[in-house]
């Protein structure tokens, strides 16, 4: 069985990147702007496909596709992920309940073959999940206050003013030294991310490559985790995406993890 | 049961999915071939919102020839808004425990090819009626199952097959082995599970047949004329099922990153070979407890867990054949690298009362997300009186190529 160990929703992701359409004419600290990155509206509830691209440096792709479904429930937030392929994977499903709180997710694995529903360690934020180049931490939320943020300067990215900001962490058994990454100015939307490694070399670099506005939310869409050091990368396509359906929260159970979607 | 289901669930074709495997061991004591076996794996499922169905059969061809069909599950759902239904034959797992059985007495074991067996494909299905009542996160399960399954022992033969040791030339008679389904001879499961933020939990309880049968024994003795002392001539074996009680839980939570696991079961007027002259068929009846703690943690990027089992015949008799506590161990590392195409992994039955083993390191590469291959061996060491010392001439090194679809 691989490792199927996650962290909250892929679209947990979209949010750390994320993006406030709000603009100000103010003079914002780095913090500041993180802190609209990672405030942005989400919507109550969240659906998609997701297809997920492993491509090793000669070029040759392993696809993983995903049926997910978050929920915002108040102080928590739950999601579920049906593993459709590839066929050893079939059926696996995970649940995951990330509080508002301090306190740790709650993360469960639905194994059909041994039909047994696991209660998993969510401190493994280090991993990379199902073999990709994306790890559990860079999938779930952070905390604005895990890291300390820099307004660095501001450049043109891609077309687009951006801000770039430096974010450090103050866990000095972080796996990367720090953050860099470019904000649109227009819309605070992410545009680009690198993250250095504990030697503070460049390790991976997120390029978000498309984004939609979906029942007034953008969401991304497409975006590409590169490996430099490695010269392999992973690409994440949403498709399908509805927000705000309303559907009920009796999908976060273990009785749904078994029977599936 | 395929019409129900074929006309609830739109007519569409029913989803296949499966492998192929072959899987060859070689015997380090001679050489031999431990075990040439060709596997294939077949499951059609269809889902729709009200009803679900699903047919598991499965082929294993043995050396040449030697053909064995099963038919793992076939069973049909029937959804409701608060509870489920599921008919026919399933396999059904229970407890936190991982390689041990402890409340996970619904579905019998195949223990042909002793523990070696993925624990996916060990269980044995059940001809059964599953009620499943949901309230939020918690589940009451109840089960009926009109047709007892025994344990699958290995036939004699079998490299696994160990030849009791009697003082006396046996006969057998198995006029009192089989369970005639009906009511009365029912089997009745119950289980209420929660799961929830702080733990998940699990409460049992079952009125079933031991899967094992109790040896009942009589002996026959002759006088020697010259010194006037019984002689044992023979011994008459009946194996017979009685009726097991029985009652535990298991759960499971998450401290400091590290999940804690937990399951016991009491069980009710087990059945143990003694040695006391006053038991005339060689048995009796004790109370039993088996019990399990274990904790699953990483160190930096690879998994461990490991479990301590003990199990203890309670107001425990010294003429009993068993030890009245036996203590076993489990423990796994699991290392998964190159992007999670290659998987090393250690498990391990580590017998501490009988001071032996079954030791069982692999590893596995995935060539593309169908195809893989797994080099592993099974080593069993320490005592030979021991459940995995037994054993010791089995240590084995073994392939499996396995594609996925």
């Amino acid at each position: 069985m691989k490792n199927l160990q996650i962290t909250t929703a892929i679209i947990a992701m979209i949010i750390a990147i994320g993006f406030s359409p709000e603009v100000t004419g103010q003079i914002l600290t780095g913090k500041q702007i993180i802190e609209k990155v990672y405030n942005r509206p989400a919507g109550d509830d969240q659906t998609s496909d997701l297809t997920m691209t492993l491509i090793n440096k000669s070029g040759a792709q392993r696809v993983r596709k995903i049926k997910q479904f978050t929920k915002d429930l108040g102080d928590v937030e739950k999601s579920i992920m049906f593993f459709l392929s590839p066929a050893d994977v079939k059926n696996t499903s995970f649940m995951s309940w990330s509080y508002d709180s301090d306190q740790s997710d709650d993360q469960w694995i639905y194994l059909p073959a041994l039909k047994k529903t696991k209660r998993i360690s969510s401190h493994s934020k280090n991993d990379y999940f199902m073999g990709s180049d994306f790890t559990y931490d860079d999938l779930g939320d952070r905390k604005l206050e895990a890291d300390t943020h820099k307004l660095l300067r501001e450049e043109t990215m891609d077309g687009k003013e951006c801000y770039v900001i430096e974010s450090v962490s103050k866990d000095e058994d972080y796996m990367y030294f720090k953050t860099l990454v470019w904000v649109d100015k227009s819309n605070f939307l992410g545009v680009q991310k690198e993250f250095y490694d504990e030697d503070e070399d460049l390790l991976k670099i997120l390029t978000i490559k498309e984004v939609e506005k979906i029942s007034g939310i953008w969401v991304i869409i497409n975006s590409e985790m590169k490996n430099v050091q490695k010269n392999h990368k992973t690409t994440i396509i949403l498709s399908n995406i509805q927000i705000n359906t309303g559907f009920a929260a009796s999908k976060f159970t273990e009785r749904m993890m078994m029977r599936g979607m | 049961m395929l019409l129900i289901a074929s006309h609830y669930t739109k007519a569409q074709n029913p989803d296949i999915s499966g492998f192929a495997r072959t899987y060859e061991g070689i015997l380090f004591d001679n050489g031999n071939f431990g075990i040439m076996q060709q596997t294939l794996n077949l499951n059609f499922e269809q889902m729709g919102d009200k009803v679900a169905f699903k047919a598991n059969p499965m082929v294993y061809l043995y050396n040449a020839d030697s053909l064995d069909f099963r038919m793992r599950e076939l069973y049909l759902d029937l959804y409701f808004d608060n509870f489920d239904i599921r008919i026919g034959k399933q396999q059904v797992v229970w407890g936190k425990a991982d390689g041990v059985f402890i409340t996970d007495v619904v579905s019998p074991l195949n223990l042909s090819e002793f523990l070696l067996p993925d624990f996916d494909e060990i269980r044995k299905g059940v001809v059964a009626t599953k009620l499943n009542y949901y309230v939020g996160n918690s589940t009451l399960e109840a089960i009926w199952i009109p047709v007892f399954t025994p344990t699958e022992k290995p036939p004699p033969g079998s490299i696994w097959y160990i030849q009791p040791d009697f003082p006396a030339p046996p006969a057998w008679d198995f006029s009192l082995e089989t369970i005639t389904p009906g009511l009365e001879t029912s089997e009745i499961f119950l289980k209420y599970t929660a799961l929830t933020s702080a733990i998940d939990f699990e409460l049992m309880g079952a009125y079933t047949w031991d899967d094992n049968p109790t040896l009942h024994v009589q002996k026959e003795f002759s006088v020697d004329p010259n010194t006037m002392q019984p002689i044992l001539e023979g011994l008459n074996i009946t194996p017979e099922h009685h009726r097991l009680a029985i009652g535990g839980g298991s759960l499971s939570s998450e401290i400091k990153g590290v999940i804690l696991r937990g399951e016991a079961a009491y069980y009710n007027g087990k059945y143990f070979l003694t040695e006391d002259p006053l038991q005339p068929d060689g048995n009796i009846q004790k109370d039993y407890l088996h019990y399990l703690v274990g904790l699953d943690f990483n160190l930096g990027p690879v998994k461990l867990s490991s479990q301590f089992i003990q199990q203890t015949i309670l107001n425990y008799d010294s003429n009993i054949l068993n030890e009245k506590t036996e203590n076993t161990m489990t423990f796994l590392a699991r290392y998964d690298m190159l992007r999670e195409t290659l998987h090393l992994e250690l498990f391990s039955y580590i017998g501490l009362t009988n001071e032996d083993a079954l030791i069982r390191p692999k590893i596995t590469y995935d060539f593309d997300d169908s195809f893989s291959i797994l080099f592993g061996s099974n080593i069993f060491a320490g005592d030979e009186k021991g459940r995995f010392g037994q054993y010791g001439d089995n240590s084995m090194a073994y392939l499996k190529i396995k594609y996925s679809f």
